[in-house]
């Protein structure tokens, strides 16, 4: 699995071309669905056939896209303004190296302000330099979209650092779930979507498309364990992170507490969270057509939006275990207009 | 509660069921009711959406023997301390919503307002009694009970919107011994106050012709002579909204309808989007025309929201007469007169 994560982050996937991860999820998963299927935003669909009776429509989502920068203006001198696509922290940017959908990598530098020296730079106070001269010599141009650059790097402590971990840990969950889930009585579509950083924009149109009875979104959350962090009932090595509520969702209490119940079952460490800022696929999934029972299954992570995004392999192998138990077994508890 | 709506649900399930033809839940918990028109099939159906769900607190984390929470809907954090709750634990609990010290406070918030990422809430419970019987993730309500004022008005938490609730139950129980050519579907939807997601789905799936829908307004109250523009009295009937988020010709016959049956009325300018159910079910699917009531209500979003009772009883029956006189070219002369 490290192998399939250190592939995955390294792999080039800003909001909106998505194509490079595309194309390795579907590599990796072809042989294991009965049908691979991309829509008109350049959603990923697999579809994996029920077995038995008594099974609902569901769908697992996760996000292929990362967040980026988008070329702005080039001034005379050869540096490119940028701004942001999707939440890009601006103290996480500075001093990072920008590579672009040609290949180009540029280093991104800071205004030094005399008046200010220790102000926190904002966006617009940053530039990426190309190391040339002239604008004519820049390899982009604007509207061209880069994504940060993060080295894959193992941890003490079964923990792993990275980029885009956000979201690629949720298609890694997907895939591996996909590998071991010998028998469901589910039909399940595996979701792989765009453009979630921008405001989950890939997931509304694919849920409209697959009309699923109960989704599950796996992302990334943020956790409260680090100095002076966010407080918060999350911490990394904590087990998965079964959602209750986000900004853009109230986990329907049926399935939150058919996850805990899955999770007892098999003993696999599970915390129950309540994350104040963020929003995953569910929220818009849950709101396509008539409406489906939606919940979350997060991997808690550390630095989120940053190219030192840090996850547990323990939680990830936890949020594994829960997804396929829960999926191999009926989820009758899960009544529509009970 | 927001997405814990069950409770509720089930009281009006039970009241609407013997005035309607058909009840069911949606995906998104929803509850809608049917009340089949007299017309020949297929009939036009009018929808009628006042949300159930209401604001309250999730359990967010524990810190010793107090819980932390997170807002569900939009909290007025000024009230919260000293507010009763009750706490839905593995056992519903009473507790207190306090605040810590002013000189506990971030720097910002001292001497001003402790916001609901700052509130505790006092169980009475030592540390680990606490942590065995809440789990982060469960929900707080308002245990203030219903207050009957001066004036023959009502006070109580959640008004905000089963004062709605209840007048599309006088409307039903009016419709019960008239004649109407319209199916109606009566829908207590989920999920409004944190974005009215139920009526999304709900409109989504039902596909009304026409939909009104009926929620609270700003009622005069404190400091309302600042505000006269932007209030509404209580006792004067509902407003009838009109705007951008509303069609102007139902805006009109519904005022028409209230001035001809006898039912006093507040016209309620509603320069954008209007909050409420009635913008999610204005562009669901294709489009659909809708119009908005709104009860006025002093202290919106606090545990002690005002209504006067003859307000919903109107709101009822001028719903009732409205729907009474839709005919079945109804949608023809809308669209006529729009020109």
């Amino acid at each position: 699995m490290k192998s399939l994560i250190q592939k995955l982050t390294e792999a080039y996937a800003p909001a909106g071309h998505e194509d490079v991860v595309r194309d390795l999820v579907r590599a990796e998963i072809r042989s294991l669905v009965d049908s691979v299927s991309v829509d008109a935003l350049g959603n990923l669909i697999a579809v994996r056939k029920g077995q038995g009776r008594g099974g609902r429509r569901v769908a697992l989502a996760a996000h292929m896209d990362e967040i980026g920068l988008i070329v702005s203006h080039i001034d005379s001198r050869g540096f490119a303004r940028v701004t942001n696509v999707g939440g890009v922290r601006p103290l996480y940017a500075a001093g990072g190296r920008v590579r672009f959908t040609n290949g180009a990598i540029g280093v991104i530098g800071v205004e030094m302000r005399r008046e200010r020296p220790d102000h926190i730079p904002a966006l617009s106070d940053l530039f990426v330099d190309f190391g040339v001269s002239r604008a004519a010599d820049v390899p982009v141009r604007v509207g061209d979209v880069g994504a940060f650059m993060g080295a894959y790097a193992e941890l003490p402590g079964g923990r792993i650092a990275a980029k885009s971990l956000d979201d690629r840990i949720g298609v890694v969950v997907l895939i591996e779930t996909l590998r071991r889930l010998k028998r469901s009585p589910h039909e399940i579509a595996f979701v792989f979507t765009v453009q979630e950083e921008l405001g989950l924009r890939g997931a509304g149109p694919a849920a409209f498309a697959v009309e699923p009875e109960v989704v599950l979104a796996v992302d990334v959350t943020a956790t409260g364990d680090t100095p002076n962090s966010v407080r918060m009932a999350v911490a990394l090595g904590g087990g998965a992170a079964i959602k209750a509520k986000d900004t853009g969702m109230l986990v329907d209490p049926r399935l939150r507490d058919l996850l805990i119940q899955r999770a007892k079952e098999a003993r696999l460490p599970y915390q129950i969270e309540v994350l104040e800022g963020g929003r995953t696929d569910a929220a818009e999934m849950q709101l396509a057509r008539g409406g489906a029972i939606a919940g979350c299954v997060s991997i808690p992570c550390r630095n989120v939006h940053s190219p030192v995004e840090v996850v547990d392999l323990g939680d990830v192998e936890a949020a594994i275990g829960l997804l396929v138990a829960t999926l191999s077994k009926p989820m009758d508890s899960l009544v529509i207009g009970d | 509660m927001s997405g814990h709506e069950h409770p509720v649900r089930d009281v009006i399930a039970g009241v609407w069921r013997g005035l309607s033809d058909e009840i069911r839940v949606d995906p998104l918990g929803s509850l809608i009711a049917l009340r089949n028109g007299r017309g020949r099939k297929p009939r036009l159906k009018i929808m009628l959406a006042a949300h159930m769900d209401n604001i309250g607190l999730m359990v967010a984390g524990h810190a010793g023997e107090f819980l932390r929470v997170s807002a569900i809907g939009g909290i007025d954090a000024r009230v919260m301390p000293g507010q009763p709750v009750t706490v839905h634990g593995r056992r519903d609990l009473p507790g207190l919503v306090v605040a810590p010290p002013d000189f506990l406070l971030p720097s910002a918030q001292r001497g001003g307002v402790a916001l609901v990422p700052e509130l505790l809430i006092d169980l009475g419970l030592g540390a680990a009694e606490v942590a065995a019987q809440v789990r982060v993730g469960d929900v707080v309500s308002f245990a203030q009970l219903p207050l009957a004022i001066n004036g023959g008005l009502l006070a109580s938490p959640a008004l905000d919107n089963r004062a709605s609730v209840a007048a599309v139950t006088v409307c039903l129980e009016a419709l019960a011994d008239r004649s109407h050519v319209w199916d109606v579907l009566a829908v207590a939807t989920t999920q409004e106050e944190v974005g009215l997601y139920g009526a999304q789905t709900a409109a989504y799936a039902l596909a009304p012709q026409l939909a009104i829908a009926i929620d609270v307004t700003f009622g005069t109250g404190p400091a309302a002579r600042d505000f006269a523009d932007r209030t509404y009295e209580l006792g004067k009937g509902p407003t009838i909204a009109f705007g951008p988020n509303l069609h102007p010709v139902l805006y009109k016959h519904l005022s028409d309808c209230a001035e001809r049956c006898g039912h006093p009325f507040q016209p309620e300018p509603v320069a954008a989007h209007s909050g409420t159910d009635a913008r999610a079910i204005q562009i669901a699917r294709e489009g659909v025309p809708c119009a908005l009531l709104g009860i006025p209500l002093r202290n919106m979003h606090t545990p002690v929201e005002v209504v006067h009772p003859q307000d919903v009883y109107t709101t009822g029956r001028l719903m009732a007469d409205f729907i009474a006189g839709l005919t079945p070219d109804y949608l023809g002369r809308l669209a006529r007169e729009l020109d």
